[in-house]
Protein backbone atom coordinates (compact mmCIF):
# COMPACT_ATOMS: atom_id res chain seq x y z
CA UNK A 1 0.00 0.00 0.00
CA UNK A 2 2.90 2.26 0.72
CA UNK A 3 3.88 1.83 -2.71
CA UNK A 4 0.27 3.14 -3.81
CA UNK A 5 0.40 5.97 -1.62
CA UNK A 6 3.48 7.29 -2.61
CA UNK A 7 2.37 6.84 -6.55
CA UNK A 8 -0.31 9.73 -5.68
CA UNK A 9 1.72 12.19 -3.95
CA UNK A 10 4.55 12.05 -6.20
CA UNK A 11 1.78 12.51 -8.79
CA UNK A 12 0.41 15.20 -6.56
CA UNK A 13 4.28 16.86 -6.59
CA UNK A 14 5.06 16.60 -9.90
CA UNK A 15 1.81 18.43 -11.12
CA UNK A 16 3.01 21.80 -8.62
CA UNK A 17 6.35 21.44 -9.31
CA UNK A 18 6.88 20.58 -13.13
CA UNK A 19 6.53 24.46 -13.63
CA UNK A 20 9.27 25.37 -11.60
CA UNK A 21 11.49 22.68 -12.99
CA UNK A 22 10.14 23.86 -16.66
CA UNK A 23 10.80 27.46 -16.48
CA UNK A 24 14.24 27.14 -14.37
CA UNK A 25 15.54 25.53 -17.05
CA UNK A 26 13.83 27.79 -19.39
CA UNK A 27 15.81 30.68 -17.92
CA UNK A 28 19.09 28.89 -17.86
CA UNK A 29 18.93 28.05 -21.67
CA UNK A 30 17.96 31.83 -22.45
CA UNK A 31 21.00 33.18 -20.00
CA UNK A 32 23.05 30.59 -21.60
CA UNK A 33 21.81 32.15 -25.63
CA UNK A 34 22.10 35.55 -24.25
CA UNK A 35 25.17 35.68 -23.19
CA UNK A 36 26.59 36.16 -26.55
CA UNK A 37 30.88 37.27 -26.56
CA UNK A 38 29.76 40.94 -27.66
CA UNK A 39 26.76 42.04 -26.34
CA UNK A 40 25.35 45.06 -26.97
CA UNK A 41 23.18 47.19 -24.25
CA UNK A 42 19.78 45.36 -24.57
CA UNK A 43 21.10 41.89 -24.42
CA UNK A 44 23.01 42.64 -21.76
CA UNK A 45 19.70 43.98 -19.73
CA UNK A 46 17.79 40.72 -21.15
CA UNK A 47 20.75 39.00 -20.35
CA UNK A 48 20.84 40.08 -16.37
CA UNK A 49 16.86 39.61 -16.32
CA UNK A 50 16.88 36.25 -17.49
CA UNK A 51 20.04 35.13 -14.83
CA UNK A 52 17.74 36.76 -12.41
CA UNK A 53 14.49 34.70 -13.27
CA UNK A 54 16.67 31.36 -13.35
CA UNK A 55 17.93 32.27 -10.25
CA UNK A 56 14.19 32.85 -8.55
CA UNK A 57 13.29 29.79 -10.15
CA UNK A 58 15.81 27.90 -8.34
CA UNK A 59 14.79 29.77 -5.15
CA UNK A 60 11.73 28.71 -5.62
CA UNK A 61 12.45 24.97 -6.29
CA UNK A 62 13.77 24.39 -3.16
CA UNK A 63 10.97 26.95 -1.08
CA UNK A 64 8.25 25.00 -2.96
CA UNK A 65 9.26 21.79 -2.02
CA UNK A 66 8.95 22.54 1.45
CA UNK A 67 6.12 24.53 1.75
CA UNK A 68 4.48 21.88 -0.74
CA UNK A 69 5.21 19.05 1.43
CA UNK A 70 4.24 20.49 4.73
CA UNK A 71 0.76 22.10 2.28
CA UNK A 72 0.35 18.42 1.20
CA UNK A 73 0.61 16.32 4.81
CA UNK A 74 -1.72 19.57 6.30
CA UNK A 75 -4.63 19.00 3.88
CA UNK A 76 -4.17 14.65 3.50
CA UNK A 77 -4.20 14.11 7.37
CA UNK A 78 -6.40 16.98 8.83
CA UNK A 79 -8.29 18.60 6.17
CA UNK A 80 -11.33 18.01 4.11
CA UNK A 81 -9.29 15.52 1.96
CA UNK A 82 -8.53 13.55 5.43
CA UNK A 83 -12.10 12.32 5.17
CA UNK A 84 -11.09 9.84 2.24
CA UNK A 85 -7.18 9.55 3.85
CA UNK A 86 -7.79 7.88 7.38
CA UNK A 87 -10.70 5.86 5.96
CA UNK A 88 -8.24 4.22 2.79
CA UNK A 89 -7.53 0.68 4.12
CA UNK A 90 -3.53 1.62 4.96
CA UNK A 91 -1.81 1.78 8.34
CA UNK A 92 -0.99 5.56 9.71
CA UNK A 93 2.85 4.59 9.21
CA UNK A 94 2.65 4.13 5.76
CA UNK A 95 0.56 7.46 4.70
CA UNK A 96 3.32 9.11 7.05
CA UNK A 97 6.10 6.95 5.31
CA UNK A 98 4.79 7.96 2.00
CA UNK A 99 4.94 11.97 2.77
CA UNK A 100 8.63 11.18 4.24
CA UNK A 101 9.74 9.45 0.98
CA UNK A 102 8.16 11.52 -1.29
CA UNK A 103 9.68 14.74 0.36
CA UNK A 104 13.29 13.01 0.43
CA UNK A 105 12.61 12.35 -3.65
CA UNK A 106 11.40 15.79 -4.41
CA UNK A 107 14.57 17.41 -2.88
CA UNK A 108 16.86 15.07 -4.60
CA UNK A 109 14.90 15.99 -7.60
CA UNK A 110 15.54 19.94 -7.28
CA UNK A 111 19.00 19.23 -6.35
CA UNK A 112 19.06 17.55 -10.06
CA UNK A 113 17.39 20.59 -11.44
CA UNK A 114 19.26 23.22 -9.53
CA UNK A 115 22.34 21.70 -10.64
CA UNK A 116 21.60 21.23 -14.40
CA UNK A 117 20.11 24.41 -14.15
CA UNK A 118 23.41 26.43 -13.04
CA UNK A 119 25.12 24.22 -15.57
CA UNK A 120 22.99 24.71 -18.37
CA UNK A 121 23.30 28.75 -17.49
CA UNK A 122 27.06 29.14 -16.78
CA UNK A 123 28.97 25.82 -17.82
CA UNK A 124 32.21 26.97 -19.88
CA UNK A 125 35.67 24.98 -19.48
CA UNK A 126 37.18 27.86 -17.90
CA UNK A 127 33.99 28.49 -15.23
CA UNK A 128 35.13 24.91 -14.28
CA UNK A 129 38.51 25.07 -14.15
CA UNK A 130 37.94 27.64 -11.92
CA UNK A 131 35.34 25.63 -9.68
CA UNK A 132 37.28 22.75 -9.80
CA UNK A 133 40.58 24.63 -8.72
CA UNK A 134 38.92 26.86 -6.00
CA UNK A 135 37.37 23.12 -4.32
CA UNK A 136 41.30 21.97 -5.14
CA UNK A 137 42.52 24.24 -2.80
CA UNK A 138 39.87 23.77 -0.16
CA UNK A 139 40.13 20.15 -0.13
CA UNK A 140 44.00 20.16 -0.08
CA UNK A 141 44.16 22.75 2.37
CA UNK A 142 41.95 20.09 4.69
CA UNK A 143 43.36 17.48 3.66
CA UNK A 144 40.39 15.58 2.07
CA UNK A 145 39.10 14.42 -1.20
CA UNK A 146 36.94 16.31 -3.97
CA UNK A 147 34.51 13.29 -3.60
CA UNK A 148 33.96 13.83 0.17
CA UNK A 149 34.20 17.16 0.76
CA UNK A 150 31.42 17.39 -2.35
CA UNK A 151 29.25 14.76 -0.74
CA UNK A 152 29.43 16.53 3.04
CA UNK A 153 28.70 19.48 1.67
CA UNK A 154 25.49 18.26 0.10
CA UNK A 155 24.62 15.55 2.91
CA UNK A 156 24.65 18.66 5.47
CA UNK A 157 22.71 20.98 3.34
CA UNK A 158 20.10 18.00 2.41
CA UNK A 159 19.69 16.89 6.05
CA UNK A 160 19.35 20.45 7.21
CA UNK A 161 16.52 21.56 4.60
CA UNK A 162 15.34 17.77 5.34
CA UNK A 163 15.42 18.71 9.13
CA UNK A 164 13.44 21.77 9.02
CA UNK A 165 10.51 19.69 7.07
CA UNK A 166 10.39 17.16 9.79
CA UNK A 167 10.28 20.74 12.35
CA UNK A 168 7.22 21.26 9.82
CA UNK A 169 5.54 17.74 10.04
CA UNK A 170 6.18 17.59 13.74
CA UNK A 171 4.61 20.87 14.21
CA UNK A 172 1.72 20.03 12.19
CA UNK A 173 0.99 16.88 13.91
CA UNK A 174 1.09 18.48 17.93
CA UNK A 175 -0.29 21.54 16.93
CA UNK A 176 -3.60 20.04 15.21
CA UNK A 177 -3.56 17.65 18.35
CA UNK A 178 -3.80 20.18 21.08
CA UNK A 179 -5.48 22.87 19.23
CA UNK A 180 -8.05 20.99 17.08
CA UNK A 181 -7.35 22.27 13.82
CA UNK A 182 -5.68 25.55 14.36
CA UNK A 183 -3.03 26.44 12.11
CA UNK A 184 -1.17 29.00 14.11
CA UNK A 185 0.06 26.73 16.68
CA UNK A 186 1.23 24.12 14.68
CA UNK A 187 3.45 27.13 12.89
CA UNK A 188 4.38 27.98 16.01
CA UNK A 189 4.99 24.30 17.11
CA UNK A 190 7.30 23.58 13.75
CA UNK A 191 9.46 26.94 14.46
CA UNK A 192 9.95 25.71 18.01
CA UNK A 193 11.12 22.54 17.09
CA UNK A 194 13.86 23.35 14.61
CA UNK A 195 15.27 25.97 17.13
CA UNK A 196 15.67 23.62 19.32
CA UNK A 197 17.13 21.07 16.90
CA UNK A 198 19.71 23.60 15.52
CA UNK A 199 20.44 24.19 19.52
CA UNK A 200 20.40 20.57 20.02
CA UNK A 201 22.99 19.75 17.29
CA UNK A 202 25.05 22.79 18.08
CA UNK A 203 25.21 22.14 22.05
CA UNK A 204 25.94 17.69 21.19
CA UNK A 205 29.00 19.36 19.33
CA UNK A 206 30.06 21.74 21.86
CA UNK A 207 29.81 18.67 24.18
CA UNK A 208 32.13 16.73 21.82
CA UNK A 209 34.05 19.31 21.30
CA UNK A 210 35.07 19.09 25.22
CA UNK A 211 37.11 15.79 24.15
CA UNK A 212 38.44 17.30 21.52
CA UNK A 213 40.22 20.45 21.50
CA UNK A 214 40.39 21.54 17.81
CA UNK A 215 36.44 21.21 18.08
CA UNK A 216 36.04 23.33 21.21
CA UNK A 217 38.47 26.23 19.01
CA UNK A 218 35.39 26.95 17.09
CA UNK A 219 33.64 27.93 20.17
CA UNK A 220 36.59 29.66 21.54
CA UNK A 221 38.15 31.76 19.00
CA UNK A 222 36.77 35.02 17.31
CA UNK A 223 38.29 34.15 13.85
CA UNK A 224 36.82 31.99 11.31
CA UNK A 225 40.06 29.43 10.91
CA UNK A 226 38.83 26.21 10.78
CA UNK A 227 40.85 23.65 11.78
CA UNK A 228 41.26 20.36 9.28
CA UNK A 229 40.06 18.13 12.22
CA UNK A 230 37.74 20.46 13.11
CA UNK A 231 36.04 20.57 9.95
CA UNK A 232 35.98 17.11 9.52
CA UNK A 233 34.69 16.47 12.94
CA UNK A 234 31.91 18.93 12.49
CA UNK A 235 30.63 18.02 9.19
CA UNK A 236 30.65 13.96 10.47
CA UNK A 237 29.16 14.67 13.87
CA UNK A 238 26.79 16.91 12.69
CA UNK A 239 25.33 14.63 9.84
CA UNK A 240 25.07 11.96 12.39
CA UNK A 241 23.31 14.04 14.81
CA UNK A 242 20.80 15.67 12.00
CA UNK A 243 20.19 11.78 11.01
CA UNK A 244 19.46 10.83 14.57
CA UNK A 245 17.12 13.96 15.13
CA UNK A 246 15.40 13.61 12.04
CA UNK A 247 14.54 10.14 12.36
CA UNK A 248 13.76 10.65 16.26
CA UNK A 249 11.16 13.08 15.27
CA UNK A 250 9.73 10.72 12.28
CA UNK A 251 9.20 7.64 15.03
CA UNK A 252 7.83 10.91 17.23
CA UNK A 253 5.16 11.88 14.31
CA UNK A 254 4.11 7.70 14.20
CA UNK A 255 3.63 7.73 17.56
CA UNK A 256 1.39 10.29 17.86
CA UNK A 257 -0.67 9.35 14.51
CA UNK A 258 -0.91 5.90 15.61
CA UNK A 259 -2.83 7.44 18.97
CA UNK A 260 -5.68 8.71 16.75
CA UNK A 261 -6.73 11.74 15.29
CA UNK A 262 -9.52 13.82 15.88
CA UNK A 263 -10.38 15.35 12.34
CA UNK A 264 -12.85 18.16 12.48
CA UNK B 1 -21.20 -12.22 14.55
CA UNK B 2 -22.66 -8.79 14.87
CA UNK B 3 -21.35 -6.85 11.58
CA UNK B 4 -21.06 -3.65 13.69
CA UNK B 5 -20.86 -3.96 17.87
CA UNK B 6 -20.41 -0.71 20.09
CA UNK B 7 -19.72 -1.05 23.73
CA UNK B 8 -20.04 1.45 26.49
CA UNK B 9 -18.43 4.13 23.62
CA UNK B 10 -18.15 8.08 24.83
CA UNK B 11 -16.26 11.15 23.15
CA UNK B 12 -15.54 14.07 25.07
CA UNK B 13 -14.08 17.25 24.28
CA UNK B 14 -13.02 19.00 26.68
CA UNK B 15 -15.32 19.15 29.63
CA UNK B 16 -18.41 18.11 27.32
CA UNK B 17 -19.85 14.51 25.97
CA UNK B 18 -20.18 14.81 22.70
CA UNK B 19 -21.14 10.89 23.49
CA UNK B 20 -21.73 9.18 26.40
CA UNK B 21 -22.25 5.95 26.98
CA UNK B 22 -23.27 4.16 23.53
CA UNK B 23 -24.20 0.45 23.44
CA UNK B 24 -25.50 -0.69 19.86
CA UNK B 25 -25.58 -3.49 17.74
CA UNK B 26 -26.33 -3.84 14.27
CA UNK B 27 -27.02 -6.72 11.78
CA UNK B 28 -25.97 -7.49 8.42
CA UNK B 29 -28.71 -6.91 5.60
CA UNK B 30 -30.97 -3.87 7.00
CA UNK B 31 -30.69 -0.17 6.27
CA UNK B 32 -30.54 1.48 9.42
CA UNK B 33 -31.73 5.40 10.20
CA UNK B 34 -29.17 7.12 12.20
CA UNK B 35 -31.63 9.90 13.13
CA UNK B 36 -31.32 12.94 15.48
CA UNK B 37 -31.63 16.58 16.19
CA UNK B 38 -28.78 18.60 14.58
CA UNK B 39 -25.81 18.19 17.67
CA UNK B 40 -27.27 14.92 18.61
CA UNK B 41 -23.66 13.18 18.44
CA UNK B 42 -25.20 10.99 14.74
CA UNK B 43 -21.60 12.25 12.75
CA UNK B 44 -19.59 12.23 15.79
CA UNK B 45 -20.57 8.36 16.15
CA UNK B 46 -19.73 7.96 12.66
CA UNK B 47 -16.70 9.43 12.56
CA UNK B 48 -15.54 7.19 15.51
CA UNK B 49 -16.50 4.42 13.10
CA UNK B 50 -14.49 5.52 10.38
CA UNK B 51 -11.11 6.13 12.50
CA UNK B 52 -11.82 9.93 11.86
CA UNK B 53 -11.99 10.81 15.80
CA UNK B 54 -10.47 8.92 18.76
CA UNK B 55 -13.09 7.54 21.71
CA UNK B 56 -12.65 8.09 25.06
CA UNK B 57 -13.62 5.39 26.00
CA UNK B 58 -14.99 1.90 25.01
CA UNK B 59 -14.38 -0.08 21.75
CA UNK B 60 -16.15 -0.34 18.52
CA UNK B 61 -16.45 -3.43 16.40
CA UNK B 62 -16.60 -4.17 13.34
CA UNK B 63 -16.70 -7.50 12.44
CA UNK B 64 -15.22 -8.24 14.91
CA UNK B 65 -12.46 -5.99 13.71
CA UNK B 66 -11.25 -2.93 15.58
CA UNK B 67 -11.39 0.14 13.80
CA UNK B 68 -8.17 -0.31 11.46
CA UNK B 69 -7.04 -1.49 8.07
CA UNK B 70 -9.26 -4.30 8.49
CA UNK B 71 -12.53 -2.56 8.93
CA UNK B 72 -11.63 0.20 6.70
CA UNK B 73 -11.79 -2.76 3.58
CA UNK B 74 -15.00 -3.50 4.45
CA UNK B 75 -16.47 0.36 5.05
CA UNK B 76 -17.75 2.35 2.78
CA UNK B 77 -18.27 5.37 3.85
CA UNK B 78 -19.78 8.72 2.44
CA UNK B 79 -18.77 11.83 4.55
CA UNK B 80 -20.95 14.81 4.46
CA UNK B 81 -18.38 17.30 2.86
CA UNK B 82 -16.50 17.29 -0.42
CA UNK B 83 -12.97 15.06 0.02
CA UNK B 84 -12.08 14.46 -3.26
CA UNK B 85 -8.34 16.29 -4.22
CA UNK B 86 -9.78 18.97 -6.51
CA UNK B 87 -7.23 18.64 -9.30
CA UNK B 88 -7.64 15.38 -9.99
CA UNK B 89 -10.16 13.97 -13.25
CA UNK B 90 -12.72 11.76 -12.62
CA UNK B 91 -11.01 9.06 -14.00
CA UNK B 92 -8.32 9.48 -12.09
CA UNK B 93 -10.40 8.85 -8.93
CA UNK B 94 -12.13 5.78 -10.19
CA UNK B 95 -8.62 4.50 -11.03
CA UNK B 96 -7.41 5.68 -7.22
CA UNK B 97 -10.64 3.74 -5.81
CA UNK B 98 -9.28 0.68 -7.32
CA UNK B 99 -5.82 0.94 -6.52
CA UNK B 100 -6.89 1.05 -2.72
CA UNK B 101 -10.14 -0.69 -2.51
CA UNK B 102 -10.38 -4.65 -4.02
CA UNK B 103 -13.62 -4.84 -3.86
CA UNK B 104 -14.46 -1.42 -6.06
CA UNK B 105 -16.23 -1.84 -8.87
CA UNK B 106 -14.98 0.33 -11.66
CA UNK B 107 -17.27 -0.48 -14.20
CA UNK B 108 -20.55 -0.01 -12.31
CA UNK B 109 -18.60 3.12 -11.00
CA UNK B 110 -18.53 4.42 -15.14
CA UNK B 111 -22.45 3.10 -15.33
CA UNK B 112 -23.80 5.55 -12.63
CA UNK B 113 -21.14 8.47 -13.34
CA UNK B 114 -22.97 7.85 -17.10
CA UNK B 115 -26.44 7.26 -15.87
CA UNK B 116 -25.98 10.59 -13.82
CA UNK B 117 -24.81 12.57 -16.95
CA UNK B 118 -21.39 13.11 -15.27
CA UNK B 119 -18.07 13.09 -17.54
CA UNK B 120 -15.51 11.09 -16.27
CA UNK B 121 -12.76 12.97 -17.87
CA UNK B 122 -13.88 16.02 -16.14
CA UNK B 123 -11.69 17.37 -13.42
CA UNK B 124 -13.63 17.96 -9.89
CA UNK B 125 -12.10 21.70 -9.81
CA UNK B 126 -14.59 22.43 -12.70
CA UNK B 127 -17.92 20.49 -11.56
CA UNK B 128 -20.42 22.08 -8.59
CA UNK B 129 -20.21 21.13 -5.76
CA UNK B 130 -23.69 18.89 -6.37
CA UNK B 131 -21.59 17.35 -9.33
CA UNK B 132 -18.69 16.18 -6.18
CA UNK B 133 -21.63 14.77 -4.13
CA UNK B 134 -22.58 12.52 -6.92
CA UNK B 135 -19.03 11.61 -7.83
CA UNK B 136 -18.19 10.81 -4.47
CA UNK B 137 -22.13 8.88 -3.74
CA UNK B 138 -21.25 6.94 -6.98
CA UNK B 139 -17.55 5.92 -5.91
CA UNK B 140 -18.90 4.68 -2.31
CA UNK B 141 -21.81 2.95 -3.56
CA UNK B 142 -19.75 1.65 -6.36
CA UNK B 143 -17.82 -0.68 -3.91
CA UNK B 144 -19.10 -4.08 -2.76
CA UNK B 145 -18.99 -3.34 1.03
CA UNK B 146 -20.73 -4.75 3.90
CA UNK B 147 -21.55 -1.53 5.49
CA UNK B 148 -22.25 1.15 3.80
CA UNK B 149 -21.96 5.03 6.29
CA UNK B 150 -23.66 7.40 4.49
CA UNK B 151 -23.46 11.09 6.53
CA UNK B 152 -26.25 13.27 5.19
CA UNK B 153 -25.86 11.57 1.55
CA UNK B 154 -29.73 13.98 0.70
CA UNK B 155 -28.92 17.91 1.89
CA UNK B 156 -28.35 20.46 0.01
CA UNK B 157 -29.87 17.70 -2.90
CA UNK B 158 -33.26 18.25 -4.91
CA UNK B 159 -36.06 16.38 -4.85
CA UNK B 160 -35.23 14.34 -7.94
CA UNK B 161 -32.13 13.65 -7.17
CA UNK B 162 -32.87 12.88 -3.81
CA UNK B 163 -35.02 9.89 -4.88
CA UNK B 164 -32.47 9.26 -7.61
CA UNK B 165 -29.89 8.86 -4.65
CA UNK B 166 -32.01 6.67 -2.76
CA UNK B 167 -32.88 4.62 -5.62
CA UNK B 168 -28.59 3.96 -6.09
CA UNK B 169 -28.90 3.46 -2.52
CA UNK B 170 -31.59 0.68 -2.90
CA UNK B 171 -30.24 -0.83 -6.00
CA UNK B 172 -26.40 -0.94 -5.16
CA UNK B 173 -25.79 -2.44 -1.84
CA UNK B 174 -25.58 -6.22 -2.03
CA UNK B 175 -27.94 -8.03 0.48
CA UNK B 176 -25.84 -9.28 3.32
CA UNK B 177 -24.55 -5.97 3.37
CA UNK B 178 -25.98 -3.04 5.56
CA UNK B 179 -26.48 0.90 5.43
CA UNK B 180 -26.51 3.06 7.90
CA UNK B 181 -28.00 6.60 6.79
CA UNK B 182 -27.68 9.55 8.89
CA UNK B 183 -30.14 12.80 8.03
CA UNK B 184 -32.56 14.98 9.08
CA UNK B 185 -34.89 14.63 6.22
CA UNK B 186 -36.66 11.77 8.06
CA UNK B 187 -39.93 11.45 5.58
CA UNK B 188 -37.76 10.93 2.65
CA UNK B 189 -36.13 8.03 3.18
CA UNK B 190 -38.72 6.24 5.89
CA UNK B 191 -40.02 4.10 3.02
CA UNK B 192 -36.30 2.37 3.11
CA UNK B 193 -35.58 1.72 6.08
CA UNK B 194 -35.84 -1.17 8.05
CA UNK B 195 -34.31 0.05 11.42
CA UNK B 196 -33.91 3.34 13.26
CA UNK B 197 -31.98 4.86 16.08
CA UNK B 198 -32.52 7.56 17.19
CA UNK B 199 -29.90 9.83 19.09
CA UNK B 200 -30.64 12.70 21.62
CA UNK B 201 -27.95 14.41 23.71
CA UNK B 202 -24.91 11.94 22.76
CA UNK B 203 -27.14 9.16 23.82
CA UNK B 204 -29.04 6.50 22.18
CA UNK B 205 -32.81 7.58 22.93
CA UNK B 206 -34.43 4.35 20.74
CA UNK B 207 -33.90 1.82 18.56
CA UNK B 208 -36.55 -0.02 16.74
CA UNK B 209 -37.44 -1.85 13.97
CA UNK B 210 -39.54 0.53 11.68
CA UNK B 211 -42.55 -1.67 10.73
CA UNK B 212 -42.84 -2.46 14.90
CA UNK B 213 -42.49 0.92 15.77
CA UNK B 214 -44.87 2.47 13.53
CA UNK B 215 -47.23 -0.06 14.49
CA UNK B 216 -46.76 0.38 17.86
CA UNK B 217 -46.98 4.38 17.74
CA UNK B 218 -49.41 3.96 15.06
CA UNK B 219 -47.49 7.17 13.00
CA UNK B 220 -44.84 7.38 10.55
CA UNK B 221 -41.00 7.55 11.63
CA UNK B 222 -41.12 11.35 11.19
CA UNK B 223 -43.88 11.87 13.15
CA UNK B 224 -43.02 10.10 15.94
CA UNK B 225 -38.96 12.02 15.82
CA UNK B 226 -41.53 15.01 15.73
CA UNK B 227 -42.95 14.03 18.54
CA UNK B 228 -40.05 12.43 20.69
CA UNK B 229 -37.63 15.83 19.95
CA UNK B 230 -40.15 18.68 20.18
CA UNK B 231 -38.43 21.83 21.19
Amino acid sequence: MLIKLLKYDLKYMIRNMCVFYILSVFFAITTRLLSLPEQTVMIKILSRISSGCMIAMIADIIINVMMRSWVRFRDSIYKDESYLTHTLPVTKNDLYNSKFIQTLIFFFVGFVFVILSLFIAYYTPHTWLIIKEYIKAITTGFNMSMLFFITITFLIIFLELFNAIQCGFLGIILGYKMSNGKTGLSVLFGFVFYLISQTLVLSLVFVYGLFDNSVMELFKSGTINIDVNAFRVLAIVSSILYLIIIFGMSIICKKVLNKGVDIE
Amino acid sequence: MELLEIKDLSKKYENKYALKNINLKLSSGKIIGLLGKNGAGKSTLIKLINDLLTPTDGEILIKGNKVGVESKKIISYLPERTYLNKQMRVNEVLNYFEDFYDDFDIQKAKRLLKDLDLDDNQKLSKMSKGMQEKVQLVLVMSRNADLYILDEPLGGVDPATRDYILDTILSNFNENASVIISTHLISDIERILDEVVFIDKGEIALQSDTDELREKENASIDEIFRRMFKC
